[in-house]
């Protein structure tokens, strides 16, 4: 059975860049609670549209939680009140009618708002593009199952790949570090063979990218993880130190 | 050089932490045992300060040492508190942290300045007290005043939550982080600053309170 709700939203609003911007406050009636976050959003951007107002600027895409484009902080957290979700995978039905739900965007330094909530999150790319990647050339196409790998470490492996670089953990770190998500990229390559040919000089270009973007420096408060919508563990922090640490001592 | 590189990057500045944290630890362990023989009588005490003073050299390389670290880890400690706060000062209107017992972790470097005032007043209390007084009885004179030892006590507490994340912090930053040996570290970062908090503590609250009247 589904039930609507009634909502009071405060929005931040900013035109561009380098324009100031405040939160807006809006009323938005008979929401239903099957309605994803995005589609609540939806309604409210129609509503806007039709009075001739500008739509609120949002990131999305997949829409099922898989692509990491969505994200903003909900009453002070990151994708909302539920534990693992993304912004797109959480229901209205998790709030009441009434509520008032400041929405914000994802902030950080390294992480310019180029509209409402819309914010570029390139630097996330250029840690990947500084070594996140393996580029030994093998050849042909190699038997699938010619390196043996142990299924606890492809499983390990795994989870640190479910990333999907959304910039929670940096939104969320109270001093803005991108290590959670540095970790897992790092991770997901040095726990399989084929990562960890590369995986000296991997460690020492992505921290160095990590650094010079301007993220803040870890201090293991634990915020990345209790907010992030694929329960990526600081675990993988701990190993991106030790590879880190490993790394700066023997190579070159 | 590989060297600035490693101290100048963020993973390096937190090992630096961690690693002089771990010697200020490793100091603590020292200090409570030498201290833990006030329990004892006050001629006990008076004989191990004697003893460890009857080999200036040894004192002036440890001291010098000590305070080394101590520089290197309060420097670098409040570069990554200034840092940090022009990456994250006040960046939304409504903010929530999520973890529980953050307290530690949230006031590092409060807990770490409080605990340098103490080591300020302590040090000009005792380690430059006058020469002529046995210092079995200065620690006694001094801890004796209500407030004086209130301050301690207060110093410790503080000690007590910085060590409680400094502790399990500096096992993550060195890379320490595994399900097998999760559960004994958070014992640890509970228990090892408790047991300081207990000695130290104790020693002020034996003064204040006097119980230590005749030792
Ligand atoms: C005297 C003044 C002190 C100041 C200003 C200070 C400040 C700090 C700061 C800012 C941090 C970083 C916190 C973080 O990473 O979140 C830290 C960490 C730490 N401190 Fe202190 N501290 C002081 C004294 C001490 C003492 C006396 C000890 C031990 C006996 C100690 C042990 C530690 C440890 C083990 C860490 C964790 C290292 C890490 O971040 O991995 N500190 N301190
Ligand atoms: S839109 Fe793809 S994860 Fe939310």
């Amino acid at each position: 059975m589904s039930s609507s709700i009634n909502l009071t939203l405060k929005i931040w609003r900013q035109p561009h860049s380098d324009a100031l911007g405040s939160l807006e406050t809006y009323t938005l009636d008979h929401i239903s609670t099957d309605m994803s976050f995005l589609e609540m959003l939806d309604v409210l951007n129609e509503k806007l549209t039709k009075e001739g107002k500008d739509p609120v600027a949002f990131d999305h895409d997949c829409r099922e939680g898989i692509c990491g484009m969505c994200g903003a902080i909900v009453d002070g957290v990151a994708h909302g009140p539920e534990k693992e979700v993304t912004l797109c995978q959480l229901h209205m039905r998790h709030f009441k009618s009434g509520d008032t739900l400041v929405i914000e965007p994802f902030r950080s330094r390294a992480f310019p708002i180029k509209k409402d909530l819309l914010i570029d999150r390139s630097a996330l790319d250029r840690i990947i593009q500084s070594g996140g990647y393996v580029s030994v050339n093998t050849g042909g196409t190699p038997d699938g199952n010619s390196i043996p790998i142990p299924a606890k470490q492809a499983e390990l492996a795994m989870d640190a790949a479910a990333c999907i670089g959304c910039g929670a953990c940096v939104a969320s770190c109270p001093n803005g570090a991108a290590m959670l998500f540095t970790s897992a990229k790092i991770s997901q390559l040095a726990l399989l063979p084929q990562g960890q040919v590369e995986g000296k000089e991997r460690a020492l270009a992505m921290v160095a990218q990590m650094d010079s973007e301007g993220f803040g420096n870890c201090t293991n408060a634990r915020e990345c993880e209790a907010v992030c919508p694929k329960g990526i563990s600081i675990r993988n922090i701990a190993r991106l130190n030790r590879e880190y640490l490993t790394a700066v001592l023997s190579e070159g | 050089m590989w060297f600035v590189r490693f101290v100048t990057s963020s993973i390096g500045k937190k090992l630096v932490m961690a690693a002089t944290g771990l010697l200020l630890f490793l100091f603590l362990l020292t200090h409570a045992a030498g201290n833990a023989t006030i329990f004892m009588s006050s001629a006990v005490f008076q004989d191990y300060a004697d003893e460890l003073h009857s080999h200036p050299l040894i004192v002036l390389v440890f001291s010098s040492a000590l305070l080394a670290v101590l520089l290197v880890h309060i420097g670098v400690g409040l570069y990554l508190f200034y840092e940090n706060r022009a990456v994250s000062n006040n960046r939304y209107v409504v903010s929530k942290r999520v973890v529980k017992n953050s307290l530690a972790s949230a006031t590092m470097p409060y807990t770490g300045l409080f605990v340098l005032l103490f080591l300020v007043i302590h040090i000009f209390g005792f380690t430059f007290s006058p020469k002529d007084v046995p210092i079995s009885s200065t620690v006694r004179d001094m801890l004796s005043n209500f407030f004086y030892a209130l301050f301690y006590i207060t110093a410790f507490i503080a000690l007590t939550f910085h060590l409680s994340h400094g502790l399990w912090s500096m096992l993550q930053t060195f890379g320490v982080n595994h399900p097998r040996y999760e559960l004994f570290i958070a014992r640890l970062s509970l228990v090892l600053p408790l047991f300081f908090f207990l000695i130290f503590g104790g020693i002020a609250f034996y003064f204040m309170t006097g119980l230590g009247a005749n030792y």
